[in-house]
């Protein structure tokens, strides 16, 4: 090995990617080797925590440990110092134990480390990760070959689409085709190379602008959406995940407002209103807001999923109100839309959407544009809501790196695993149902795919305002929601039981649920696909934009009769009228006052 | 409040840096949580509690990894560790799979430990020791994420350890030499090392040649009760009662601990005279309570006629590789480099 390959010294407070520190590493020095072995402790606490380790020890001997109790609920493992804390004030006070710094001066001292080598090992600052799908290699000789060799087409294809040589793309491209024809792509890198192949396609020779945009069919995005949410866990396992921390954040709270940036079909929200219903003491009132494109067809979607979901909430007798809140890009909508009414506890909800926020990196390292991005100003009116909770949930990937070949790559390796889990996951479930059903499976795995190609084609195909599939990953979404005063509200053992049980009941095996500083991520074969994490505001972040909200609440309380469900379509003065759509309707009256 | 029940923390404080008394009993606290009386095992819990790290092709410290799925129907991964390739490309699984050098070079197929139970190949603390190894001794270093007890018991781990053998055997990016031939090191810390030694049996059964054995505080045990398990029972973070737990969940169910996969060389045991078993090197904590039945086991591979080296290292306790803090960690990593080089 080069001696060049040492890196830096294992002593310089370099922030290592893998354990993304947030606010707590600038109180001090972090132990580097405990670092390593995934723990964030300072140098200076390493003593408190040791002492508390001993204290917890004796108690569980005495039988006194709450924490060893299968209640208990644990968060956040990598800070140490507060797990323990955490453990130790859960003890039954003991007067007989004895609590620390009153510990004698024998049981304080530790043998000195050893006079530290020259590391082999330092903490080196990658920025950069990187994953490739856990392939199976062993697979016969000629197929493999034959795979590697059109990855490695595809690859150099994508290579000189970025350098604008179209002329040996094209050329490639025929290659690549004829690679694709050797190789089985019924499933696998093959089926997943075939998508790749197309979209690279479609990149250097645009169709014309009549035909589908965005690049695979013209089905209706909610049912590729629906598919996809039935044929694999990951839609699941976001919703069950964030409705855990909406859940415990309305705790306390009798009138409570979900906005959910992405309505969809409502698959996420009858778990909400069921546990609401159960909730000891009661169900609280419960607004949804649900933000979605019109309707093209001159139905109205949102209301439909409204109306729907208020038979349920008024099935189990919670009391329920729907607003609809229709725009065409995420970034038309304004927080006064939601009419939040003071008092309310808020929960934002946003599953696989806020990425569509985000524009062009500005240089490779990653920096980011210097002029306010729509994901800012979206950022900061959230925060203005005073949210008790924030619920994101993103892909685990960099598909917005500002190089295309390093998002072709990347997008490859990850769609490769998605489709690979798709095809490998489906095992769980099969027990049951004959041919029927197996087929029924395979019809649903299918419209997923079709689903997954979209999102594929758009990375490879589309740039500028319609390139909206900007996944990037968990560490740099912290970095964000940080910067926009957003605090991390820590997912716990609970939540990752949860997710743990209801992968293993559904789902085949090969799914990995994990926990990494206080979010959780659900993979495929050791790889994260899709992390869940939950935010609240910093109270002294909250801005005052408050006041303005409130101003335009009144100004159009007055213009609006029995009820509004505001469409924008990118003009602010366009103002459609919808009814709101409520379970106990009590007839007319501004919507705004009633609440 | 001294009492015979109580555990006395202070003698393990004298032989350890604080930061690995931290990080042990962080372990041995946790461990205690999920280790149920009945015998069942809190495997959320275990599993949220677990430090991970992902795969990583972005060379760290010259070092890169990726996984690889060995056997579908069991979701069997293993985590490759190999020396980062010199292009500057972006690294692709057909570059991956090149031979890191076009001189011999070991395959070193590590498990992992964790009494069988806990961690997995991707744990924090396991990736930063493949990475060293392949530092170490310019290896390539498969590192097998074999099934756990007591979900599965005994021989799923063993099965799990054939089965990367079996692949590695057949990669030919992992030949090297004029031969053109795999040079594999079965490697493993506590159940890791006692995986090794029954993968190294079946090997040698087989004519399946390795290299090597490297055995850190391998995991075996007995019926009787040693001197060593009774002389440090509790004063060096590991229990005679968890060690019972441990081989209760692992071994069949109604077996006792003179079953050969804990006790290779007791009454039960095979006999590996004759046999083309490899040569071994296995390193004992001198603060270690099972050191005797380890002691036991190099001496019945002398006897049997096999090559042992013995490290001993008196004031090492569990654990002692898992930190670059002390002399144990780095005389024993000149050790087994020292064994790796020369029996590639």
């Amino acid at each position: 090995m080069s001696r060049s390959d040492l890196g830096t010294d294992p002593y310089d407070s370099v922030e290592d990617d893998r354990w993304i520190a947030s606010a707590s590493a600038s109180r001090g020095e972090i132990d580097s080797l405990l670092q390593g072995a995934g723990y964030r402790v300072c140098s200076t606490d390493l003593r408190h925590v040791a002492i508390g380790l001993e204290q917890l020890e004796s108690a569980m001997v005495g039988d006194q440990c709450v924490a060893s109790s299968a209640e208990a609920i644990h968060y956040n493992p990598s800070d140490l110092t507060a797990w323990v804390d955490s453990m130790l004030s859960e003890l039954a006070p003991d007067p007989h134990l004895p609590r620390h710094p009153h510990i004698t001066a024998t049981a304080n001292t530790w043998a000195d480390p050893t006079q530290q080598r020259p590391s082999l090992h330092g903490l080196e600052n990658h920025h950069q990760h990187r994953s490739v799908p856990a392939v199976s290699l062993q697979s016969m000789d000629e197929e493999e070959d034959a795979a590697i060799r059109l990855v490695h087409l595809l690859v150099s294809c994508a290579d000189y689409v970025q350098r604008g040589d179209s002329e040996m793309a094209g050329s490639l491209l025929g290659q690549t085709r004829l690679a694709l024809a050797r190789v089985n792509t019924g499933f696998g890198i093959g089926k997943v190379a075939g998508y790749f192949v197309d979209a690279l396609c479609r990149r250097l020779y645009p169709p014309p602008l009549s035909a589908a945009g965005g690049g695979g069919s013209a089905a209706n995005p909610e049912i590729l959406h629906h598919h996809f949410y039935e044929a694999c866990p990951y839609v699941k396992f976001a919703h069950f995940t964030a409705n855990q921390a909406i859940l415990e954040a309305f705790q306390g709270h009798d009138r409570v407002h979900v906005v959910d940036f992405n309505l969809m079909h409502g698959l996420q929200w009858p778990a909400l209103i069921q546990a609401l219903a159960l909730r000891p003491g009661g169900p609280p009132l419960l607004r949804l807001t649900g933000v979605g494109p019109p309707s093209p067809d001159g139905r109205d979607a949102l209301r439909e999923v409204g109306l729907r979901l208020a038979e349920l909430a008024r099935s189990v007798q919670v009391r329920f109100a729907f607003r609809g809140v229709a725009a065409t890009r995420l970034e038309h909508v304004r927080p006064w839309m939601f009419q939040v009414a003071p008092g309310e506890a808020v929960a934002v909800n946003t599953v696989l959407q806020l990425h569509r926020l985000l524009g062009d990196r500005a240089s490779p390292e990653g920096g980011d544009a210097a002029a306010a991005e729509p994901i800012d100003t979206v950022l900061a009116w959230i925060v203005g809501l005073k949210p008790k909770i924030v619920t994101v949930v993103e892909q685990e990937a960099d598909h917005n790196k500002p190089s295309f070949l390093d998002r072709f790559t990347e997008a490859l390796f990850y769609y490769s695993t998605m489709f690979d889990s798709l095809e490998g996951g489906r095992a769980g479930g099969s027990h049951r149902g004959g041919h029927h059903h197996h087929h029924h499976q395979q019809q649903q795995q299918t419209v997923a795919e079709a689903y997954l190609q979209r999102e594929m084609c758009n990375i490879v195909c589309c740039e500028g305002a319609a390139r909206v599939e900007r996944h990037e990953p968990l560490a740099r979404w912290r970095d964000r929601l940080g910067r926009a005063g957003l605090r991390a509200v820590h997912l716990g053992s609970n939540a990752f039981k949860q997710a743990s049980m209801l992968l293993t009941l559904f789902s085949g095996e090969g799914y990995c649920v994990e926990e990494a500083d206080g979010c959780l991520t659900l993979g495929w074969h050791g790889r994260p696909l899709i992390s869940a994490s939950a935010w609240r505001a910093d109270d002294d972040a909250a801005l005052p934009c408050d006041h303005q909200t409130l101003l335009v609440l009144q100004d159009h309380s007055s213009s609006v009769t029995s009820g509004s469900n505001n469409v924008v379509d990118g003009d602010d003065h366009h103002l459609r009228q919808h009814s709101v759509v409520r379970n106990n309707d009590t007839g007319s009256g501004s919507s705004c006052s009633r609440v | 409040m001294a009492g015979s029940n109580e555990i006395n923390a202070n003698e393990s404080k004298m032989v350890v840096p604080l930061n690995t008394w931290v990080l042990i009993s962080n372990f041995k606290l946790a461990y205690n949580m999920l280790r149920r009386p009945d015998g069942t095992f809190d495997r959320h819990l275990a599993e949220f509690l677990d430090r991970k790290v992902p795969a990583n092709v972005a060379p760290a410290n010259g070092v890169v990894s990726f996984d690889v799925l060995i056997d579908r129907p069991t979701s069997l991964l293993a985590r490759i560790y190999r020396p980062a390739t010199a292009s500057a490309a972006v690294a692709l699984l057909p570059d991956l799979c090149r031979p890191p050098s076009p001189d011999p070079f070991p395959v070193i197929i590590f498990f992992h430990g964790g009494s069988f139970a806990h961690s997995s190949a991707n744990s924090a603390i396991y990736d930063s020791l493949c990475r060293r190894f392949v530092s170490l001794c310019s290896a390539v270093v498969v590192s097998v994420n074999y099934r756990r007890a007591p979900e599965h018991k005994y021989p799923c781990a063993y099965d799990d350890g054939w089965a990367a053998l079996r692949w590695a055997s057949g990669e030919p990016w992992l030949r090297s030499g004029k031969e053109a031939k795999l040079r594999v090191f079965l490697a493993g810390d506590s159940s890791g090392g006692n995986i090794a030694h029954h993968v190294a049996v079946r090997a040698a059964k087989s004519g399946v040649e390795v290299s090597g054995n490297v055995l850190l505080n391998p995991m075996f045990g007995g019926k009787l009760r040693t001197e060593s398990e009774k002389r440090l029972d509790r004063k060096y973070f590991v229990t005679i009662e968890d060690r019972d737990w441990y081989w209760k969940a692992y071994l069949p169910e109604g077996a006792d601990r003179d079953h050969p996969a804990c006790n290779p060389f007791g009454p039960n045991g095979a006999k590996l005279e004759g046999l083309p078993y490899t040569r071994s090197l296995v390193v004992v904590a001198g603060l270690d309570l099972v050191q005797d039945w380890q002691l036991a086991y190099a001496q019945g591979l002398k006897k049997a006629g096999h090559s042992v080296k013995l490290v001993y290292r008196e004031q090492a306790t569990i654990g002692f590789y898992l930190l670059p803090n002390t002399d144990h960690f780095y005389r024993v990593m000149d050790e087994i480099n020292d064994f790796v080089s020369s029996n590639l």
